[in-house]
């Protein structure tokens, strides 16, 4: 019966993590699925996302579970200018230029960081972190990781039904599925790509924010996230947000279940396997419906 | 002067010029930097084969910089010869670049390039995680290539590794193999219909450049002595390939040459001078580059001067788009 | 035996059926002419004797090999030259490189596929732009740059893809005049056309009319032209009437 409950244990944080990078998944799945866009500043986003907190922490002592809405919004109006400035000139946005440019921006918002708060690792420290939820003897949950789980989900959600429920919604999906007839319809396919890619920023900034309580804070702390956002968006297919969301629970899970069983350094090496695998043998997506 | 025979000459005036710099340069410092320069020359020379020539913009390529540096140091561990060791390395590298290439290049647009990336994160972390076999994070030893007057034949080979890129780019631009690689850039589908198997055509080129830079991942490796996974398999070495052969013209035979130059120099004094900014500057010089110059510097000139004619049947002036 | 011949070919993409069972033969320096209104399923059946797509059900036979399930650099291999609808020249490369492509088909040497290549544009008429960037060309010589490429794999058989499609009708004309050339030679041509009648009856030997996917008529050109259920599907049922 130990075993059942250990695997649980580890399930269930895996969920919790996979939450969390549900929500930054479904950030690139928007900005991929959109504009073709693949974002490596993806990381970066998460990164300043969670400085805004941190400063808004330190500073003014305003918890997180409030300030990632100051972090959602500053990335959401950083990305939308990001996009108008630096990738919408971009001839014919080619994919491999779109790379490399986001990878500069990734370098140059990166090292700014560590000119501005220093390359030491922070963290914060809120009285919520030393509450654990216990469910039955064997389960339990920190408190901290409940409620960025919580919030995550919610944010997701919401995200989720902006995008099948709203003007913007529908007009990025139009732009997503034919970019060229998408201004036939009235749609201002310039704004429509600004607000998705500012949404997606946005979502990285959110999940950032709700991982300081958790995790340090060091300027390259978002790196590792970037290359996992394009597997969420392979695994999800196409630049799915559901599909996104999906992969980001079953990638938390996985890795959660070989970091118990081989270590956590396998963790990442088992997200690309999977990437690899989905791409020789699925490139269409593991959980995306048609194309986004 | 962007023509063929006017980038080979000045291809081979930059290595002639190189071959002199030991007489001038006494300091290892220093020399360190041309070495990087030629070194970083001839590995953007190889990637330029198959993100130049054949249009497939490969960000992996520090898995067979790291396969020649790791083989390099893990087969002589196990006692075998230096100089065997360096040609299992190679062979190695052309293994997983069979591998990589088999499953990559079906893929199009960004999905082959993250494909890449992939593959070489792979590597990067199996090096880290197991410790027993390649030394993990704490590293491994390399042997010293040459016991004898060590930085300059290193330096001479990194020289000879540009004369070795150099060459085969001269003779891939004219030949059957470089016109079917530029037409599978241009357009698959075209070049399948004229008979072009293109899956084995990338996979060649592919193969080609992964033992030249397996051979410049041991040279590096051999120089430092010391190896660990995020020197040579890193996201940023792949990276740096590319750029150098973009920043300079992807796709022309010059174009790494310069490439290097410029890159190498520049990262020197970016370091010096800027210090914590440096990658920041780094970051502001690919933008730059692409977003201003996407043919590269070699690229850009080109355009300049392709002759502006009028097409008698249609009428057109031809004009650079 | 016919060089080309297709047998109950269909091919379905999800519910449309773009190809229905669909038969017909082509001789040994014959020039044959698909006729039909857009979407008729030319460029499909172009595509799949190629091995662009896999047919669905039926055979294709090139030459007695069967061809069903082959891909399109083995097709080109075999004999199979094709142009195409939507034109891809190799934009930053010559006209003259454009065309060696082909002509390194059979041979690796680059001097021999340059010469090759020089005398099928000599043939085109092309000589004039023989050096010029591909990418500058205007739609007739594009048109004769596709030609002059599939021409250079030195084809048995050649699929012209609408290849007078939005010519003026003297060029088109000259064009013709041309692609007459290729049964001397004895390469067989498929051409698949939507209008430029003129261009048909002047060129073709037999005429094969296609519509929705199914093949309607077949034979002569100048018989075919006045069936009934020809002039139906290109000017629906209406005209028939008033026609009889």
């Amino acid at each position: 019966m130990e075993w059942v409950y250990g695997n649980l244990q580890v399930i269930l944080d895996g969920l919790m993590t996979g939450a969390l990078y549900a929500l930054i998944g479904m950030g690139m799945a928007l900005i991929f699925g959109v504009m073709r866009i693949v974002n490596f500043a993806h990381g970066a986003f998460l990164m300043m996302g969670m400085y805004v907190t941190f400063v808004l922490y330190d500073r003014l002592h305003l918890s997180p579970y409030i300030g990632f809405l100051v972090a959602g919004g500053l990335l959401f109006v950083f990305g939308f200018l990001t996009y108008l400035l630096v990738l919408r000139p971009l001839p014919g946005q080619e994919s491999f230029m779109v790379i490399l440019v986001t990878m500069g921006l990734s370098l140059i918002l990166v090292d700014a960081s560590q000119l501005i708060f220093g390359a030491d690792y922070h963290q914060i420290n809120i009285p919520l972190q030393s509450t654990n939820i216990h469910l039955g003897p064997h389960i339990a949950m920190n408190a901290p990781w409940l409620v960025s789980f919580g919030i995550a989900i919610a944010m997701g959600s919401a995200m989720y039904w902006f995008v099948m429920h709203t003007m913007f919604g529908r007009a990025a999906r139009a732009v997503a599925q034919n970019r060229y007839s998408a201004p036939l319809m009235g749609i201002n396919v310039n704004r429509v790509q600004a607000m998705a890619f500012g949404m997606g920023a946005a979502a990285a900034g959110i999940a950032g924010a709700l991982l300081l309580p958790l995790l340090y804070v060091f300027p390259e702390v978002g790196n590792q996230y970037r290359l996992k956002s394009f597997v969420m968006v392979v695994l999800g297919g196409m630049g799915s947000i559901q599909g996104a969301a999906m992969a980001g629970l079953v990638l938390g899970v996985v890795e959660s279940l070989t970091s118990y069983y081989w270590g956590n350094e396998w963790a990442p090496v088992v997200d690309f396997v999977i990437f690899i695998l989905v791409l020789s043998f699925r490139p269409s997506g593991i959980f995306g419906s048609q194309r986004a | 002067m962007s023509g063929r025979k006017a980038q080979l000459i000045f291809s081979l005036a930059v290595v002639g010029l190189g071959l002199l710099v030991p007489i001038v340069i006494r300091t290892d410092y220093m020399l360190n930097i041309v070495f990087r320069v030629f070194l970083f020359a001839g590995l953007g020379l190889a990637w330029n084969w198959v993100g130049g020539y054949s249009g497939q913009l490969s960000l992996g390529h520090a898995a067979y910089f790291g396969l020649g540096a790791y083989g390099l140091a893990m087969f002589t561990n196990r006692g075998v010869p230096m100089w065997i060791s360096v040609l299992l390395a190679v062979l190695a590298a052309l293994l997983f670049a069979g591998i990589i290439g088999k499953v990559s290049f079906r893929l199009r647009g960004p999905y082959f390039a993250l494909c890449t990336i992939a593959f070489a994160e792979v590597l990067r972390l199996t090096a880290k995680n197991l410790p027993n076999v390649t030394g993990g994070d704490v590293g491994i030893q390399v042997p010293l290539l040459f016991p004898h007057a060590t930085q300059l034949s290193f330096y001479y080979s990194a020289v000879l590794l540009t004369v070795l890129g150099i060459g085969i780019t001269y003779w891939l631009e004219k030949s059957k193999f470089g016109y079917y690689l530029m037409a599978i850039r241009e357009d698959e589908d075209t070049a399948l219909s004229v008979g072009v198997n293109t899956a084995n055509q990338k996979l060649y080129a592919l193969l080609l450049s992964a033992a030249i830079t397996a051979l410049g991942g041991a040279l590096y490796g051999s120089l430092f002595l010391y190896i660990v996974p995020d020197q040579v398999l890193p996201l940023e070495i792949s990276t740096e390939l590319a750029i150098v052969a973009m920043l300079g013209g992807a796709g022309t035979l010059a174009g790494p040459i310069v490439g290097a130059l410029i890159l190498e120099t520049a990262s020197e004094v970016f370091k010096n001078f800027f210090k914590e900014a440096n990658m920041l500057i780094y970051g502001v010089l690919i933008i730059v580059v692409v977003l201003f110059l996407p043919g590269g510097i070699v690229g850009t000139l080109k355009l300049k001067e392709t002759p502006q004619k009028l097409d008698s049947e249609s009428g057109r002036v031809t004009v650079d788009e | 035996m016919p060089l080309l011949q297709i047998k109950n070919v269909s091919k379905r993409f999800g519910g449309l059926r773009a190809v229905n069972d669909v038969s017909f033969g082509v001789e040994r320096g014959e020039m044959t002419f698909m006729v039909g209104p857009n979407g008729a399923g030319k460029t499909t059946l172009f595509n799949l004797i190629t091995g662009v797509f896999p047919i669905d059900s039926g055979t294709i036979i090139f030459d007695g090999q069967d061809i069903s399930r082959i891909t399109p650099d083995k097709a080109a291999k075999l004999g199979i030259g094709r142009t195409f609808q939507i034109m891809k020249p190799l934009r930053n490369l010559t006209v003259l490189e454009n065309v060696m492509l082909g002509a390194f088909l059979h041979t690796s040497s680059s001097k021999v596929a340059e010469r090759e290549s020089a005398a099928t544009l000599r043939f085109l008429q092309m000589e004039k732009v023989m050096h010029l960037p591909a990418r500058g060309m205007g739609l007739p010589m594009l048109k004769r740059l596709e030609i002059a490429r599939a021409l250079a794999t030195k084809p048995k058989l050649i699929l012209l893809d609408e290849v007078v499609a939005g010519l003026p009708t003297s060029e088109a004309l000259k064009l013709a005049d041309l692609l007459k050339r290729l049964s001397e030679w004895g390469i067989a041509a498929v051409g698949g056309v939507e209008h430029v009648m003129p261009v048909v009856m002047k060129l073709a030997d037999r005429v094969v009319v296609l519509d929705h996917g199914s093949k309607i008529a077949e034979g002569k050109p100048q018989d075919v032209v006045r069936l009934p259920e020809v002039i139906e599907a290109y000017l629906g049922p209406k005209y028939k009437e008033i026609i009889q």
